[in-house]
């Protein structure tokens, strides 16, 4: 494809007015050569789209009972029509506010909807992921308190908790065993990887009383249009997996971190940091701000070394939240809430015995009567990604509203098949 | 102009619903027995077409690649093919989940397998990881990399050597990994001082970081030098490569001496950068350092030539994102990649010779710090027309039709412009952006006020940072609260 407008006769003269004969002179004698690159020919944008095509059919496309941080929420059509515009698209991290209000006002919105749901004081304008997301919530712990443990309450998606540990082993901090005066922080994911609701009250009193910072963990965001938010249960801070607001799975990633703390956390925070002010005749605009914590302003000093990071699913998740508003954002999470239920009748009918304890959100372990990964493959064969195998008798099964009565019932005959 | 009458610039999203308490009904499942209800949302209920229009409007407020050039120096705004988006899109790999069995997601795992041999070519390094979100998290899993690496040779090493013209992430980096940063100034040719590096190696560095080209937009001249005392030290060699627009086909960071590198897939590679990510960090070692990556790799089975993930690495350094990275990312690069084949060479080459052109256009107009051929991208200064010049330069360039420059960056030059045009504009295109650049220099000399209280032609004029910083209002709130 012709994604470089020059002609031959451009080329010759943009080198005669540089004074030069061939490009490879302005490449100094120091640098060494490559040899011409094994990349293949050149494709066409047709062939490109029947190579890449001819992967996707390589994968197998199944209704989706799967969760554990990645969740198969309907997506409303709207948010790729507006968030394909050019102008939001194709744009740079807003350094220019002037010329960047429309993405600026967009984060500012972004920030207050992350506010409203978690019930905190202030939301940075995204992070990477659900999992980075956390660790950064640990550094910002450790460099608050000074201290070096972190205490994990059991129910962190194992997947965060290996994150986690990385970036712990890189910081040289530790995880604790238990609640001493070493824990800069405790972390509790609600609801918990394998679904269950706790009252995270208790935990963070006990975090408080021991002057550590509480931290929550969300997985499913839509959990909170109806959960007590964790703002009002007493978390310092909540971090978690926005992809549940209109963004596709897309095997893991691009997904949205997401953390919101209290105001007197707020110049600890990492990333970028939308806010409102006014230009010379007094009318509103909106800056990127506080950047004195940022890496390219306090370099070894930062607060993190986060730069790009996932703006154009930060507007996703706001044109998803606006589209659904609280009544669309309750009904999707009261429906997921009941499917989920319903299957799990369904599968106890079965034999599939619950193991999450008390209530559940939208996703429930169970034990499987034969080898989990069998049970997997068998319901492939219905078109139905059946869950996760946990170990080779759990199975982590999630519903969504996506997930309708007859394809339950499909999930059910295909359990139920010797 | 009707959209206009409704959605009024000034309102946000929670604008619309004035009905919006926040109260809400509760109890509607029976779900207040199971655990704590919420009994207040104060989320906005708008129409669809409110939405559409509210950030319809919104993106005509804001500038992209697709509106015009955008010179920012360091973030290779380069066009980007746009059946990218549609592949990325694909229901075969956009309704992917992470957790599907691999015999059942053998086209996402062969889009990551080819794409890291595509690196493996472009870069000469002899594996990749693709799981980093961003070159800034390719970087810090760079670092600690490192930082196990030595630990298990039972070495105890403390500080990173990194130039003073680097990107601030590399030094926000070092400190999160607890490592003391050396900071070695310039040269006069816009090198790293050689001079300075001597003085500063030893056998407690445990990594030299290079962005290559530097962000002065020149190759380092002294690599092979800076190669030969590092590995004497026993020092590991990062690059940067944020500048690898300037190197595909031209030259590989592995033949260079570097013993890792990360690669911004989205700027190299064609994601659009959607106003700040997502994405995409991949990060290449030498083999030696190949079995710290993190987990899950994939492999391919020589049986069966099936891919699959492997999570039994004794070595590795664990993991750094909750899945395998930005999937959706590495398409586009592979997309990218396969539409130039080996043909890629041709961008590096354009980038080189319209920054060059450009530099050539405006050399006279401002003072150039370094006076030799540049890479892709190129530094001058605007001190010449005094302090706060380059901002003011900058936000006049917004009345022309121009997205400024990066401004004040690298730190070590004043009133710096820092101008990186790509390999997608045309010849026509820089001639007006210089043109454009010439006249404002004019305008500093003849009516500064032009300047001051640019620009002039955009919604809301110049806004005011400070007050920002001061009286922080960072999200809306509820009327009642």
């Amino acid at each position: 494809m012709n994604y470089i407008p020059h002609t031959g006769k451009h080329i010759s003269k943009m080198l005669a007015a540089i004074d030069c004969r061939t490009v490879d002179e302005l490449v100094p004698d120091q640098v060494p050569r490559a040899a011409r690159l094994d990349l293949g020919e050149p494709m066409s944008e047709m062939d490109v789209v029947s190579y890449i095509e001819s992967l996707a059919a390589k994968n197998t496309q199944t209704k989706c009972f799967a969760g554990g941080g990645s969740y198969d929420h309907y997506i409303p059509s709207a948010i790729s029509h507006i968030v394909l515009r050019g102008e939001f698209l194709t744009a740079y991290t807003p350094y220019q506010a002037e010329a960047s209000q429309g993405m600026l006002q967009a984060l500012y919105e972004y920030q207050s909807y992350i506010c409203l749901l978690t019930g905190m004081d202030v939301s940075n304008a995204s992070l990477y992921d659900g999992a980075s997301a956390l660790a950064e919530a640990v550094l910002l712990a450790h460099s608050y308190t000074k201290r070096r443990g972190v205490f994990v309450d059991v129910g962190l998606n194992p997947a965060y908790l290996q994150v986690l540990r990385t970036y712990c082993e890189g910081a040289d901090i530790f995880i604790s065993d238990t609640i001493n005066d070493d824990v800069a922080c405790v972390i509790q994911q609600v609801p918990a990887f394998d679904g269950s609701i706790k009252d995270p009250t208790h935990m963070a009193e006990k975090a408080h009383r021991n002057g550590s910072l509480f931290i929550s963990c969300i997985s499913d965001p839509t959990s909170l249009a109806i959960m007590r938010p964790p703002g009002e249960a007493g978390a310092d801070m909540v971090t978690g997996e926005g992809q549940s607001f209109g963004i596709p799975k897309s095997f893991g990633g691009p997904c949205l971190g997401f953390m919101a703390v209290r105001s007197a956390l707020t110049k600890k925070l990492p990333g970028r940091i939308v806010g409102a002010t006014q230009d010379g005749s007094g009318r509103r605009g909106f800056v990127l701000t506080l950047q004195a914590r940022e890496q390219f302003i306090r370099r070894e000093r930062a607060t993190s070394n986060i730069t790009t990071n996932q703006t154009l699913l930060a507007l996703s998740a706001t044109i998803y939240l606006a589209l659904l508003g609280r009544t669309g954002l309750r009904s999707v999470a009261h429906t997921s809430y009941r499917r989920a239920h319903r299957l799990q009748q369904m599968l106890h009918t079965r034999g599939f015995r619950t193991i999450t304890p008390g209530p559940f959100y939208n996703e429930f372990l169970v034990e499987t009567p034969r080898s989990a990964t069998d049970i997997l493959e068998r319901l492939q064969r219905c078109g139905i990604l059946g869950g996760i195998a946990v170990d080779d008798h759990q199975l982590l099964v999630c519903c969504t509203e996506k997930n309708t009565v007859p394809d339950m019932e499909t999930y059910a005959r295909g359990v139920s098949m010797q | 102009m009707i959209a206009q009458d409704q959605n009024t610039p000034e309102n946000l999203i929670f604008d619309y619903d004035q009905a919006n308490t926040g109260h809400i009904r509760t109890d509607e499942d029976g779900i207040k027995d199971q655990f704590p209800e919420r009994d207040y949302l104060p989320l906005p209920d708008v129409s669809e077409m409110q939405v559409i229009r509210h950030y319809t409007e919104l993106s005509r407020k804001n500038y992209g690649i697709d509106t015009g050039i955008y010179p920012l120096g360091s973030c290779t705004m380069k066009y980007n093919p746009r059946v990218n988006e549609d592949l990325a899109r694909l229901p075969g790999f956009a309704g992917m989940h992470p957790h599907a069995p691999p015999p059942h997601a053998q086209g996402a795992l062969e889009v990551m397998w080819d794409l890291q041999e595509a690196l493996k070519e472009i870069t000469g390094m002899d594996a990749f990881s693709l799981q980093p979100a961003a070159g800034s998290q390719g970087e810090l899993l760079g670092v600690m990399i490192a930082k196990r690496y030595f630990a298990e040779m039972g070495e105890r090493r403390t500080r990173i050597i990194i130039p003073d013209s680097a990107h601030g992430t590399n030094p926000a980096t070092a400190a999160t990994c607890r490592f003391q940063t050396v900071t070695v100034r310039s040269d006069e040719r816009g090198n790293m001082d050689l001079g300075g590096f001597r003085k500063a190696i030893g056998d407690d560095v445990a990594v030299v970081m290079i962005t290559n080209p530097n962000t002065l937009g020149f190759y380092e001249e002294h690599l092979q030098e800076i190669t030969e005392l590092s590995r004497k030290h026993g020092t590991l060699l990062y690059c940067d490569g944020a500048n690898m627009n300037a190197m595909l086909g031209i030259s590989k960071p592995a033949e260079q001496g570097f013993d890792m590198m990360h690669l911004n897939l989205h700027k190299t590679f064609s994601t659009p950068h959607g106003g700040g990510g997502p994405g995409g960090g991949a990060l290449g070692v030498r083999s030696f350092l190949e079995e710290y990556l993190p987990v899950p790799r994939i492999v391919r089975h020589d049986s069966d030539s099936t891919f699959d993930l492997d999570y039994n690495y004794d070595k590795s350094i664990g993991r750094v994102h909750s899945f395998y990275g930005n999937f959706g990312i590495m398409l586009r690069a592979l997309a990218y990649i396969k539409s130039w084949g080996s043909d890629i060479v041709n961008v590096s080459e354009a980038a080189l010779l319209n920054a060059n052109y450009l530099l050539g256009l405006i050399r006279d107009v401002f003072d150039v710090p370094y006076d030799r051929r540049c890479a892709h991208e190129f530094v001058v200064s605007t001190r010449r027309f005094g302090e706060k010049s380059a901002l003011n330069m900058a936000k006049r360039m917004i009345d022309y039709g121009f997205h400024p420059p990066t401004v004040y960056f690298p730190l070590i030059v004043k009133e710096a412009l820092m101008i990186e045009p790509t390999e997608t504009e045309s010849k026509e295109t820089l001639d007006r952006l210089a043109g454009a650049l010439a006249a404002i220099a004019r305008e500093a000399e003849q009516n500064p006020d032009m300047l001051d209280g640019a620009p002039h032609t955009t919604a809301t004029r110049r806004l005011d940072e400070v007050m920002a910083a001061r009286h922080l209002d960072l999200r809306w709130r509820p009327p009642e609260e």
